[in-house]
């Protein structure tokens, strides 16, 4: 009798601290009555509070600064390039792109609204001080900012400020077809930065070490600054920042009392916490199946799945005794069936993906032309890679693919170690067998190292594609390009590679680039297989939303026009 | 016991210049700290990567590096162990690594106190009534559910855990149960009652999960200790003095059967920090587990190399803590 009163007892203390859990719990996680509040994950950590240098140069932290930092001009959803005109005055000016009459040069005027968090209006040294900072070392304007890459920068040779106007020059015979690039939203800083707290914090931006220090400050210090619709209030780079209405915004009024941007690494974790209540909504960086099929379960979400921008290839080592022969390298690439690839590893989660048929453009680029499919590669069609094969003096032996009485490889096959490159290089093993090919699977752990050493036969990794496309081709197949791995080396494509990144125009830039990708497909030395997709979820209580797959802030590409449905 | 200490402590010092020989050697050779660096599109220029390998001293040898790495002599202040330096991350410029640490200790030590003290109650509590209703159905129901939560992979238990805490809360038609953060900023300006009730709503999911999994350990232990010490002729002569079976297990069984799982625990405290790796990924909190997945991510060498040290610093100091415990639990002991 004593023993059940005291269990009586036990459980009804319990009950009531339930129910005073119930009535008080949580109040962190829900938001004050009346307060349009958003919860917008970022699915990893920023490294810093600005994103010029090499360590903070990541999406993630484009995405903590979106609506703070201001831009230029952004790529649309739609794959159209438009203007920021709340920060422009006008339309930038190409002021002479013909080299044979004088340097190229071009302008930019800031609206005369347009003004910082703390009044002080932006003017045309924010966006030199913003391009000095993003220029590399040895261009002298800053000893120790360590930008993760300025090519536009770089070629810069004088910028003249003159109050909201900036005008640059370039160097001497440089043309720059993607000029209008300088401080838009996919530039080295994905914007541009206040240069008078500079000189506030007392240092001299045109004094190199000084400017390292403004440079470091910016990258250490929350900003309490602000460009753009909304500000920073609170956080840090560990666990989230709190976003709230910039009152000097001169733009459309947000329509948001707060925004919360929680950094969640953990993508299982989503469904739980957008069913919690705890989020509305995240674009990830990883294609996740198994995190999609849940989150289409859910009737309170919208989800929206897209081709992301790491497109992923597969590439020869050139200098490899066997794949120094071009005609065994296209053999492989026709063997190889990248739809098989695609839809074994897509085609449930994504079954509307396509397979990439240009290196440098996709499909809905205005400049794409199709340089693949007519050349059979990426058909897996056998039949044609023996006559290919047999054409050329190889023989098939039983199994075994032969040449002048020795046998063809094996071939080392590599990628790193993710659930997409497994399924392929498995597949892709298998499409070799039938030529007779023997390759050898080994999984990749620092891919830098692999790729830069040339420590493989062939393999598969990802390069990020923007709609940016003069620098691309440079980099993957100029003879002296370090990133030109396989090391292919035709002094043609070179050429062609060197007359994209010289172009004056975007048109006659695309030109040289589909003429050098149409060769790199007869060298076949690269395969393009597929853009890898990303998704993106929103609870639907939020309005003006969508995924911007061309542009590194993703969803929060139009963060001061989101709203709560009515 | 002084001398002892002593002797103990200098002794840990070869072994944790060992097991940073090892751990340097280890984690220099697994890859390189720029190789993200020199994928990056547009390719940064030459000079920045010059300059990046100047700060990480990646431009000196690999000897040259681990006497920088210790002493931080020849540096540039901001490397060398002695010095209480951790040396610089690849995260970025301005991320200090003894900073961060020093900040996530804490974060995991306030999930890991929590679940280490339910654990051990529950462990000890379980043991005990397990040995003493040994094959009966109550000691088989603990049995299984102690060998159920060794068996459960934390990541799964976790989710599952999560899964449970968003049921009730759509049950009770509230958020009681929080699955992600640890609350800090959603305690901001809350009174006393308020931070109590947030910090249940964000420890209570990542405390079970991690409570459980070393309960289920501890409690086998508590159980054969306290089996072996039930049987043992001292105990036999308490009873047939005619002590109360109360006292007889408290004042006479329990103490002599804790001994053995204060050594389990002492070490398994040290290698809990370890342990909470999944439960703070899951829960996304940024402890110690979150700071060493992320060194790994970024290939930052220095902040794993600390990471480790400090795992290894924590187990020999465990150990340490565990062998002088001994003593004061068992007067039978004597340090010398």
């Amino acid at each position: 009798m004593h023993k059940r009163r005291k269990i009586l007892a036990l459980g009804a203390a319990g009950a009531s601290a339930m129910m005073v859990l119930t009535a008080c719990a949580g109040g962190g996680g829900e938001e004050t009555e009346g307060e349009r509040e958003v919860t917008w994950v970022i699915n990893s950590l920023p490294a810093a509070w600005a994103s010029i240098s090499s360590a903070g140069g990541s999406v993630y932290t484009i995405q903590t600064l979106s609506g703070v930092l201001p831009y230029t001009g952004q790529w649309q959803p739609d794959g159209t390039y438009e203007y920021n005109m709340d920060v422009l005055a006008e339309e930038p000016t190409l002021i002479n792109d013909d080299l044979d009459e004088g340097p190229f040069q071009y302008s930019f005027t800031l609206a005369d609204d347009a003004v910082w968090s703390d009044g002080e209006p932006m003017t045309g040294e924010d966006i030199r001080v913003s391009v000095m900072m993003s220029a590399s070392p040895d261009s002298g304007y800053c000893t120790t900012c360590d930008s993760r890459g300025g090519t536009t920068a770089d070629m810069v040779e004088e910028m003249e400020v003159d109050g909201k106007t900036i005008t640059f020059t370039l160097k001497e015979g440089l043309a720059d077809a993607e000029w209008m690039s300088q401080v838009d939203a996919h530039s080295t800083g994905g914007g541009f930065y206040p240069a008078h707290l500079a000189e506030e914090n007392g240092w001299d931006v045109d004094d190199p070490d000084q400017l390292g220090e403004f440079f470091t400050w910016l990258h250490e210090t929350r900003p309490e600054w602000s460009g753009g619709p909304y500000m920073i209030t609170d956080g840090d780079l560990e666990n989230q920042v709190v976003k709230e209405p910039n009152p000097e915004w001169w733009g459309e009024e947000p329509q948001l009392d707060r925004i919360i941007m929680p950094f969640n690494t953990d993508e299982s974790t989503f469904v739980n916490a957008i069913n919690n209540g705890e989020i509305d909504g995240a674009n990830p960086a990883q294609y996740s199946e198994d995190v999609m099929q849940e989150l289409e379960g859910l009737p309170q979400v919208s989800l929206s799945v897209g081709e992301g921008n790491i497109w992923e290839h597969v590439d020869l080592n050139t200098e490899n005794e066997w794949l120094e022969d071009v005609e065994l390298r296209r053999a492989i690439f026709t063997a190889i069936d990248r739809d098989d690839i695609a839809n074994r590893n897509f085609g449930a989660g994504y079954p509307e993906y396509e397979l990439k048929n240009n290196h440098v453009f996709g499909s809905d680029s205005p400049y794409f032309t199709d340089v693949i499919t007519d050349s059979g590669q990426g058909s897996g069609d056998a039949d044609a890679a023996i006559e290919i094969l047999e054409d050329a003096g190889y023989e098939l032996d039983g199994d075994t693919l032969m040449l002048d009485g020795e046998q063809v490889g094996p071939l080392r096959l590599r990628a790193t170690d993710t659930q997409t490159r497994s399924t392929s290089l498995q597949l892709i093993q298998a499409h070799l067998a039938e030529i007779g090919i023997q390759a050898e699977i080994e999984v990749i752990d620092d891919l830098g190292g692999v790729l830069s050493e040339q420590d493989y036969d062939i393999v598969q990794f990802g390069w990020s594609g923007t709609p940016y496309f003069t620098t691309a081709p440079e980099q993957y197949w100029h003879s002296d390009s370090g990133s030109n791995f396989g090391k292919l080396s035709n002094e043609e494509i070179d050429e062609l590679v060197e007359a994209v990144g010289s172009s004056a125009s975007q048109e006659e830039a695309a030109e040289f680039a589909n003429e050098a990708a149409a060769l790199v497909v007869e060298e076949a030395y690269v395969l393009p297989i597929l853009a890898e997709p990303n998704y993106f979820f929103v609870n639907d209580r939020v309005a003006n939303i969508e995924d911007n797959l061309q542009s590194s802030y993703r969803a929060t590409y139009n963060i001061g026009e989101w709203a709560l449905a009515e | 016991m002084l001398v002892y200490t002593v002797r103990r402590v200098l002794g840990a010092i070869p072994v944790l210049l060992l097991a940073s020989v090892l751990t340097f050697v280890l984690i220099d050779v697994s890859g390189d700290p720029l190789s993200d660096l020199r994928m990056q599109q547009p390719p940064p220029d030459p000079s920045v990567i010059e300059l990046q390998e100047e700060r990480l001293y990646l431009d000196r040898s690999m000897p040259e590096r681990y006497w920088l790495w210790m002493t931080g002599i020849g540096g540039n202040g901001d490397i060398g162990l002695l010095q209480g330096e951790f040396g610089p991350s690849t995260q970025s410029a301005t991320y200090d690594i003894g900073e961060n640490i020093a900040d996530r200790l804490g974060v995991t030590l306030r999930l890991v106190t929590a679940a280490m003290v339910f654990a051990l109650g529950l462990a000890v509590l379980s043991g005990v009534i397990s040995a003493m209703r040994q094959y009966s159905k109550l000691d088989y129901t603990l049995t299984f559910v102690g060998f159920l939560a060794l068996a459960m992979p934390t990541f799964w238990f976790a989710g599952i855990m999560q899964q449970a805490g968003v049921g009730f809360n759509e049950l009770v038609g509230a958020q009681i149960f929080a699955t992600i953060g640890d609350g800090t900023y959603q305690a901001q300006g809350l009174d006393a009652w308020g931070r109590f009730t947030n910090a249940l709503a964000y420890m209570t999911l990542p405390t079970i999960v991690l409570m459980l999994t070393s309960f289920a350990a501890w409690s086998r232990y508590q159980r054969t200790s306290m089996l072996e010490v039930l049987n043992s002729d001292y105990v036999r002569l308490a009873r047939a003095k005619g002590l109360p079976n109360r006292v007889v297990i408290r004042r006479h069984a329990l103490r002599t059967a804790l001994i053995p799982l204060t050594t389990v625990v002492a070490v398994g405290m040290a290698g809990i920090i370890d342990g909470t790796v999944l439960t703070e990924r899951v829960f996304q909190w940024r402890g110690l587990g979150e700071f060493f997945i992320a060194a790994v991510e970024a290939n930052d060498s220095f902040a794993l190399m600390a990471w480790l040290m400090l795992s290894g610093t924590a187990v020999i100091v465990a150990n340490l803590i565990a062998d002088l415990l001994y003593g004061v639990l068992d007067p039978r002991i004597r340090f010398e």
